[in-house]
C-alpha cells in the first residue's frame, strides 16, 4: 500500500502552503528524513521530509498552491499503483502565472460591446483570499478546469455561481474595472512588474491589521556606555560569539517584560493575555522581505545564549532557512535600524503583540551629565503600544525598566 | 373523477376501511353524535354504532393508551386527537409506548395505530389550537409521520396509515378540510414514504407540506411571471423521508427552499435542509432557504397571526433570494 505525502501543517494558522519544487522526482528512491519537496507558506519557505521511505510512485502536486492536508504525493514500493487524486487545480489560488491568463483575457474582453462590461458586482474573489463560490459552481469550475480566481461572481456578495462559470467558460468573461487599469499597455522596460510572493501578502495583511489598532508612542534615549564596554568585554573573551547590541537589548527587554508583564500582552475581544514568558522577536531584513523570528523565553537565557540563537536565526532568515516554528510565538518585537544611521523611528505594531521597539543608531551626543557637557554615546528607543491592551503610565514604566537596563545592564543580567 | 374536499376524504378512508375490516375503529373525543369539533367523523355513528364511533373522556392520554391497547390486541384503531396541541398530553403514550413496543419486544408484537390530529392558523384559533408539531414526532424512531395536504393525498395516505402495522402519526390542516380535490373512484393507496411533484420547474425546487403546499404553489405561479421555472415537491410522509425524490429535484434545479407553516427554527424544514446539502452539495448555487413561522407563541389577532405564520410572498421572496434576484 502505497503511503500518502500529506501537505503539512507547518504553523498554527497555516491553511495551504505552495510547493514551489520538488528535490525529488518519480521514480527515485526516498528515504524517510529526506527532504522532498519545498514548500513556501505565508512565513517561510521550508524543506518538507519524507516520513517514509520507498520510491517516489507520483508526484500528485508538481507546484502550485495546496490545502493543508491534500496529497501531494505518493510513496511506496516499486511498480506498485497508486490511486487517483483530482489535481487541485480548480481550487488554488491565483499564482504568479495569472497575470498572462488575465491580460488574455483582456484581449478577448476588449473585442466584446462595452456595455457588457459595465457596472459588475463585486469579484468572487474576496480580500482574505477565500473565493465565494456556490459548491455547484465549484463543481462546474473544476469539472471544466477553470480557475475560480479569474472568474467574476455575480451572485450575492459577489459569490460565483454557475452562469459566472458557463460564461466564463463561453469567454464572455470581462476583469473588473480595476484589474483594467493594472494591465493597461506599457511601453515595455518601464514598470517592472513583481507578483506578491506569500510573505509579501503576509506582511501586507498583518501590517494592515495593525493599522487599525488604536496606538501611542513613547520614547526615551539611553546612554550606552556601559553597554558598549559589556559588549566589547564579552567580545574580547569570546570572540567566536558576537555578541550586540541588539543582543543586549533582547535580554534587557526581556528582563523589562517580565517585569512589567502587562506590557508583553495581547489584546482580543475577550481578554487581555499577559503572556508568562518573553518570546522576543528581531525584525530582519531577509531577501524575501521583513521576517521576524523569535528568541523565546529570553529573560531566562544569558546573553552568550541569546547570542548563539541569534546568530543562528539571522543566517537563516538571510538564507530563506527558517522553519515555521522559528517564527511563531512571539509576544514582542524589537525592530533595530541602528546600522542604517537611522536616529530614531517608529515601527507598527506586530499584531497581536501589544508593543514593538523601534531602535536607532548609537551616536555620540552632547549631554549633560552634572552640570557638565558630556559626550556619550546615546541610543533612542520608540516603543509602540497597542491602547487597547496598555495604558501610558505602565508602558512609560516598562520604558523606564529598559532605559535603566541599558544603561545599568547588571540590572537585567 | 369525483371530486371530494379535504374532510370528506379522511371520511372516506374510515368508513371504507371500517366496512371492508371489523378491526378498523374509531375513538376521540365527540366524534360520534357531534361529528368531531371538524366534523370529519359526522354520520359515521349511524353506520358504525358508538361501539366502533366511540365517544372518549377528555383525556388525550386515555385515548392514545386504549387505542395502543386495542392495537396490541390486533386491531387497527384510529384515535382522533382534537388538536394537535394536544398531543402534548398524548406524548407518553405515543412517544413512550407506541414507538417503542415493537422494538423493546424484539418484533413479537406491533402498534398499527394512527395518530389522527389537525392544526394550523388562518382562523384565528390562538397560540394553543393551532401549533405545527410535527416536528417533535419526526424525530422520535419507531414512528411514522404523514402530512398530507390534498383530498386525493389525505384519502390515499389515511388508508395506507390504517393498513401500516407502525404507528402512525397523522396530521391534517385545519384550513385545507374544505378545499376540494379530484380522488380516484377507488381509494388507491399512496405508499408510506413516497413525495409527490406538484409541478416541475428548472430553476427551483421548493419543498413544502400541509398549507403551504398550495402557497408554494400560488408563488410559482408568480415566479413564473418573472422568469423563475419552480418546482414544487411535497414529501407528504415526513418520516420515513423521500430523501431520493427531494435530493433528485434539488440536483435538477440547483436551488432549494424548504417551506413549513411550523416554526422555523429547529423545524422539519431543517432536516430536509440537512438532507439536501449533504447529498447534493456539489450541485447547490444558492443556499438553501427555509420559510416558516416567526418564533413566536402564534397571535390571537388576525393581523398578528398573519404575520407570525408564513404565506406565498414570503415563499417568492425565499424563491427569489436563491436565485438572486431579490
Amino acid at each position: 500500500m502505497a503511503t500518502e505525502v500529506i501537505l503539512p501543517r507547518l504553523g498554527q494558522g497555516m491553511e495551504s502552503g505552495t510547493i514551489v519544487r520538488w528535490l525529488k522526482s518519480e521514480g527515485e528512491t526516498v528515504e524517510r528524513g529526506e527532504p522532498l519537496f519545498e514548500l513556501d507558506t505565508d512565513k517561510v519557505t521550508q524543506e518538507v521530509e519524507a516520513e517514509a521511505s520507498g520510491v517516489l510512485l507520483r508526484i500528485a502536486v508538481a507546484e502550485g498552491e495546496v490545502p493543508v492536508g491534500r496529497t501531494v504525493a505518493f510513496i511506496g514500493a516499486e511498480g506498485e499503483d497508486v490511486p487517483e487524486v483530482a489535481e487541485p487545480v480548480a481550487e488554488a489560488v491565483p499564482e504568479a502565472e495569472a497575470p498572462v491568463e488575465a491580460s488574455n483575457r483582456l484581449l478577448q474582453a476588449e473585442a466584446q460591446p462595452w456595455i457588457e462590461r459595465r457596472s459588475r458586482p463585486e469579484p468572487g474573489a474576496a480580500a482574505n483570499g477565500r473565493i465565494k463560490a456556490s459548491p455547484l459552481a465549484r463543481r462546474m469550475a473544476r469539472e471544466r478546469g477553470l480557475d475560480l480566481a479569474a472568474i467574476h461572481g455575480t451572485g450575492p456578495d459577489g459569490r460565483i455561481v454557475a452562469e459566472d462559470v458557463e460564461r466564463a467558460e463561453a469567454g464572455g468573461e470581462a476583469p473588473p474595472a480595476s484589474n483594467r487599469l493594472l494591465q493597461a499597455p506599457v511601453p515595455a522596460g518601464e514598470v517592472e512588474r513583481r507578483p506578491l510572493s506569500n510573505v509579501r501578502k503576509t506582511i501586507a495583511r498583518r501590517l494592515t491589521q495593525a493599522w487599525q489598532v488604536p496606538v501611542f508612542q513613547l520614547q526615551a534615549s539611553a546612554d550606552m556606555t556601559r553597554v558598549n564596554a559589556l559588549v566589547a568585554k564579552l567580545r574580547e573573551r569570546e570572540p567566536e560569539l558576537r555578541v550586540t547590541v541588539t543582543d543586549v537589548l533582547t535580554k534587557v527587554c526581556a528582563a523589562a517584560l517580565v517585569r512589567h508583564r502587562e506590557v508583553n500582552a495581547e489584546w482580543t475581544d475577550e481578554a487581555i493575555l499577559l503572556h508568562p514568558s518573553a518570546n522576543v522577536g528581531i525584525a530582519v531584513a531577509a531577501p524575501q522581505g521583513l521576517v521576524v523570528p523569535v528568541i523565546r523565553g529570553a529573560e531566562r537565557l544569558s546573553l552568550a545564549e541569546i547570542a548563539t540563537l541569534r546568530t543562528d536565526l539571522v543566517a537563516r532568515a538571510r538564507e530563506n532557512r527558517l522553519r515555521a516554528e522559528d517564527l511563531d510565538g512571539g509576544t514582542f518585537t524589537l525592530s533595530n535600524l541602528g546600522m542604517y544611521a537611522v536616529e530614531s523611528f517608529t515601527a507598527v505594531l506586530n499584531p497581536p503583540q501589544a508593543a514593538i521597539v523601534a531602535v536607532g543608531a548609537t551616536e555620540e551626543r552632547v549631554v549633560p551629565v552634572g552640570g557638565e557637557l558630556a559626550v556619550r554615546p546615546m541610543l533612542t528607543l520608540v516603543v509602540t503600544f497597542d491602547h487597547r491592551a496598555v495604558d501610558g503610565a505602565p508602558a512609560a514604566a516598562f520604558l523606564r525598566a529598559v532605559k535603566e537596563g541599558l544603561e545599568e545592564p547588571g540590572l537585567a543580567l | 373523477m369525483p371530486e371530494l374536499t379535504y374532510r370528506e376524504a379522511v371520511r372516506d378512508a374510515l368508513v371504507q376501511a371500517m366496512r371492508e375490516d371489523e378491526d378498523v375503529f374509531v375513538v376521540g373525543e365527540d366524534i360520534a353524535e357531534m361529528g368531531g369539533s371538524m366534523g370529519v367523523t359526522a354520520g359515521m355513528v349511524d353506520e358504525f354504532g358508538p361501539e366502533r364511533v366511540r365517544n372518549a373522556p377528555i383525556s388525550e392520554m386515555a385515548i392514545a393508551g386504549a387505542a395502543i391497547g386495542a392495537a396490541l390486541q390486533g386491531m387497527r384503531p384510529v384515535a382522533e386527537i382534537m388538536y394537535e396541541d394536544f398531543l402534548t398530553l398524548a406524548t407518553e403514550q405515543i412517544v413512550n409506548q407506541a414507538a417503542k413496543h415493537r422494538y423493546m419486544s424484539g418484533g413479537q408484537v406491533s402498534v398499527p395505530v394512527v395518530f389522527r390530529t389537525q392544526g394550523g392558523a388562518g382562523w384565528s384559533p390562538g397560540a394553543q389550537h393551532a401549533q405545527q408539531l410535527e416536528a417533535w414526532f419526526v424525530h422520535i424512531p419507531g414512528l411514522k409521520v404523514v402530512f398530507a395536504s390534498t383530498p386525493e393525498d389525505v384519502r390515499g395516505l389515511l388508508w395506507s396509515s390504517i393498513y401500516d402495522d407502525n404507528p402512525v402519526v397523522f396530521f391534517e390542516h385545519r384550513t385545507l378540510y374544505p378545499i376540494k380535490g379530484e380522488v380516484p373512484e377507488e381509494i388507491e393507496p399512496i405508499p408510506l414514504g413516497r413525495a409527490r411533484v406538484h409541478r416541475e420547474g428548472a430553476d427551483v425546487t421548493v419543498i413544502a407540506t400541509g398549507r403551504l403546499v398550495h402557497e408554494s404553489l400560488k408563488a410559482a405561479e408568480e415566479a413564473e411571471g418573472d422568469g423563475i421555472s419552480v418546482e414544487v415537491v411535497d414529501p407528504r410522509t415526513l418520516q420515513p423521508l423521500d430523501e431520493e425524490t427531494l435530493v433528485a429535484s434539488v440536483k435538477k434545479t440547483n436551488r432549494a427552499v424548504v417551506a413549513h407553516e411550523a416554526v422555523t427554527r429547529m423545524g422539519f424544514g431543517a432536516e430536509v435542509a440537512a438532507v439536501l446539502q449533504y447529498q447534493a452539495f456539489d450541485w447547490l448555487d444558492a443556499p438553501i432557504e427555509r420559510v416558516g413561522a416567526r418564533f413566536a407563541p402564534l397571535a390571537f389577532a388576525p393581523v398578528m397571526e398573519a404575520f407570525v405564520v408564513p404565506h406565498a410572498e414570503d415563499v417568492l421572496a425565499a424563491i427569489k433570494r436563491t436565485v438572486g434576484k431579490e
